[in-house]
């Protein structure tokens, strides 16, 4: 049974009879939003030197034979990078979201904290150690990497009464470090190793395939349920320890496990494609300004947002003519940085107009 | 019954002359990898270390990561020009480097792909275009130009490999003959000069060629903890002030790709900017026994290389008499 319905700011929502309600605005852009990505997705099954694309997909997925160019292009090359990208850019963004509301600052993402320098680190050290190291040893410790900073930085902050400043200070802190120690391996590792490492650092969806995705999945499957438990937390945590803890909310426990969760997302992200700098900050952002919400339609939309943007992303660097080098992480930035500018600046201008 | 069968498989192996002519080879990461027993379309991963060894043995190399579409190398040497001489066919390129472009490395049809120890994480992206044998270019792993024995083994190209290497050893004997002065526990060291001072590691056609003439790599301590790591052409960044005590019998600088000026004039004016006034008190200049080469055409791990390197050593002692 659902009913439409006023929540008491006056915006209108779905009432659903288990008391869950939604807003009828968040759910529109969350549909736009999927529009976006499905269209964006079309588009970038077309982007590449073989001349096949969308219509040639749903041929072949309705029986008709691709040739050996096309089926490659299109199964082997095109499809994975899409359908990684999007999931690696839904990671990184969810755990922007859910970071921002732990430490109640809108500029905290796994970068900030440093989870994501952390699996960086580990995974280089690792890559030195062991060139040819196995992707799960690789995934393994991307995820120790990240979860021995999340462990350093819950002990170092201390209690659940600590606050969210002191968790991105710490964050700053450790990140600045481990930044520091990346550097000086670029630097002082034989030339070939850093430049393997260099490529790898500036982020690419080059390694995208079916082993990779269906390795991800499972994550994805997660990351939506993990939403469905943790997003009522969040907008609690959005109010501060202090209110959250007089809302009933368990801090000492849930912090920690929605760090890890955070974690995990992140790690996962960096193992795939390398470090996607700003994406955390940009898609909850770019989100909220389009759609204004809390709890898990705040989750669902920065997710949504963070697929479009990485998806968006790879189609520039694939479509560039001439040889042009253009990494992942610089395209993401080049799109993402001027929706995040225009966003910003309008949020201002409504801000000034509404007094 | 027997008799089918045996009819049936000699019928497969008439009609698949690629089955035929395949084998298993175990490549040095260890990966069991089948590859054409003679190869026709080889793309190399990395020019200088993999593909300018085979192209000295008169193969073609169809595509280079790191060209242009259009054959332009991406870096400012061209080093199938510097090393081979110009005039010879470029292979295309499949992406800039970072950016391998995997539907254009299939347009190129390759039959093998080699890479370094290095790309062993691309390998598998790789290996859905055509077998990827990755082979070893550390410093430490290997010596001279061993890369360019190593992969005339694996293309079948042994008998040509021997030419090359007997010519050359007898270039080296003449050479020897001709020197001045006995080599014999005489030590050499190779100094790259970037923005700081590194030193060369052993897998060069330089490298060879000075140790088949009988020069030792003088052993070098240096001051700052930095020890010398595998997987690189540059063996270890060295201190200047480390630099500013070493007296081999011979120093061979060499000045970065980059630079335009590579001859002697532009590889003295740049290391006067990272260890000024270096000419007035280190001892191989004061004695005059530095011998400057063109990196861009000693640095490979070639006969070729190797042979520049006689040419430079040559030149040298012709001007010491």
């Amino acid at each position: 049974m659902i009913r439409r319905g006023t929540a008491m700011d006056g915006k209108r929502v779905l009432r659903l009879s288990n008391g869950l309600q939604m807003r009828i605005g968040n759910l529109r852009a969350g549909a736009g939003f999927a529009v976006a990505a499905v269209l964006l997705a079309a588009i970038s099954t077309g982007l590449g030197l073989t001349n096949t694309g969308f219509f040639d997909l749903l041929s072949a997925l309705s029986g008709d034979p691709l040739s050996g160019a096309e089926g490659y292009a299109l199964w082997t090359v095109r499809l994975p990078r899409i359908l990684l990208g999007f999931m690696v850019g839904w990671a990184v963004a969810l755990s922007g979201a859910l970071l921002q509301s732990i430490a109640r600052n809108p500029l905290a993402d796994p970068g900030l904290f440093g989870f994501s320098q952390g699996s960086m680190t580990m995974i280089m050290l690792l890559l030195i150690v062991a060139p040819a190291a196995p992707k799960s040893l690789v995934v393994l410790a991307a995820v120790a990497g990240g979860l021995c900073v999340a462990g350093l930085l819950l002990w170092l902050v201390g209690g659940e009464r600590s606050s969210g400043l002191s968790i991105v200070l710490m964050g700053i802190a450790i990140e600045t470090v481990l930044s520091s120690f990346g550097s000086l391996l670029i630097l002082y590792l034989p030339t070939e190793t850093s430049i393997a490492l260099s490529e790898w650092l500036a982020g690419s969806l080059f390694q995208a395939n079916w082993t990779m995705i269906t390795a991800f999945i499972p994550l994805f499957v997660l990351s939506l349920a993990g939403i469905l438990l943790v997003g009522p937390a969040m907008a609690t945590f959005d109010l501060g320890t202090e209110m959250a803890m007089a809302l009933g909310e368990p801090v000492a426990r849930s912090r920690p496990v929605i760090l890890v969760f955070a974690v995990v997302l992140s790690a996962a992200a960096v193992t795939a494609v390398g470090p996607l700098v700003f994406l955390g900050v940009l898609a909850p952002h770019i989100a909220g300004f389009i759609s204004p919400a809390i709890a898990r339609a705040r989750l669902f939309l920065s997710g949504l947002v963070g697929g479009i943007l990485v998806v968006a992303a790879d189609a520039v660097t694939r479509s560039l003519a001439g040889g042009l080098p253009l990494p992942l992480g610089l395209s993401l930035t080049m799109i993402g940085v001027p929706l995040f500018i225009i966003a910003l600046r309008l949020q201002a201008l409504r801000k000034q107009q509404s007094r | 019954m027997r008799f089918l069968i045996a009819c049936t498989v000699a019928a497969v192996l008439a009609v698949s002359p690629v089955l035929a002519a395949e084998r298993t080879v175990t490549d040095d990461t260890g990966r069991e990898v089948t590859v054409p027993e003679h190869p026709q379309r080889i793309v190399v991963m990395h020019e200088p270390l993999l593909g300018i060894p085979l192209m000295d043995l008169g193969l073609e190399v169809t595509g280079s990561y790191g060209r242009t579409e259009d054959g332009e190398f991406v870096i400012a040497v061209d080093f199938i020009d510097t090393v081979l001489g110009e005039g010879k066919p470029k292979p295309g390129g499949f992406g800039p480097v970072g950016q391998p472009d995997l539907e254009k490395l299939r347009a190129l049809e390759p039959d093998l792909i080699l890479a370094t120890e290095l790309d062993a994480g691309k390998v598998d992206q790789l290996a859905t275009v055509a077998p990827v044998y990755l082979q070893n270019i550390g410093g430490t792993k290997v010596h001279g130009f061993d890369v360019q024995e190593d992969l005339a083994a694996l293309v079948g190209q042994e008998e040509a490999f021997a030419a090359r290497k007997a010519a050359y050893l007898e270039r080296v004997a003449q050479l020897h003959a001709s020197l001045p002065a006995n080599t014999a526990g005489q030590t050499y060291l190779p100094i790259f000069l970037t923005d700081q001072l590194n030193v060369v590691g052993n897998s060069s056609g330089m490298v060879q060629a000075l140790e088949d003439l009988g020069y030792t790599r003088l052993e070098v301590n240096n001051t700052d903890g930095t020890t010398a790591g595998g997987g690189s052409m540059m063996l270890m960044p060295l201190s200047t002030e480390a630099f500013g005590r070493l007296n081999p019998d011979v120093l061979v600088l060499l000045n970065n790709y980059m630079d335009e000026g590579r001859d002697e004039a532009g590889t003295r004016a740049k290391l006067g900017k990272i260890v000024p006034g270096w000419d007035r008190f280190m001892k191989p200049a004061l004695e005059d026994r530095i011998l400057f080469v063109d990196p861009a055409k000693v640095i490979t791990p070639t006969v070729a290389s190797a042979e520049h390197m006689l040419d430079a050593v040559e030149n040298w002692s012709g001007k010491e008499r």
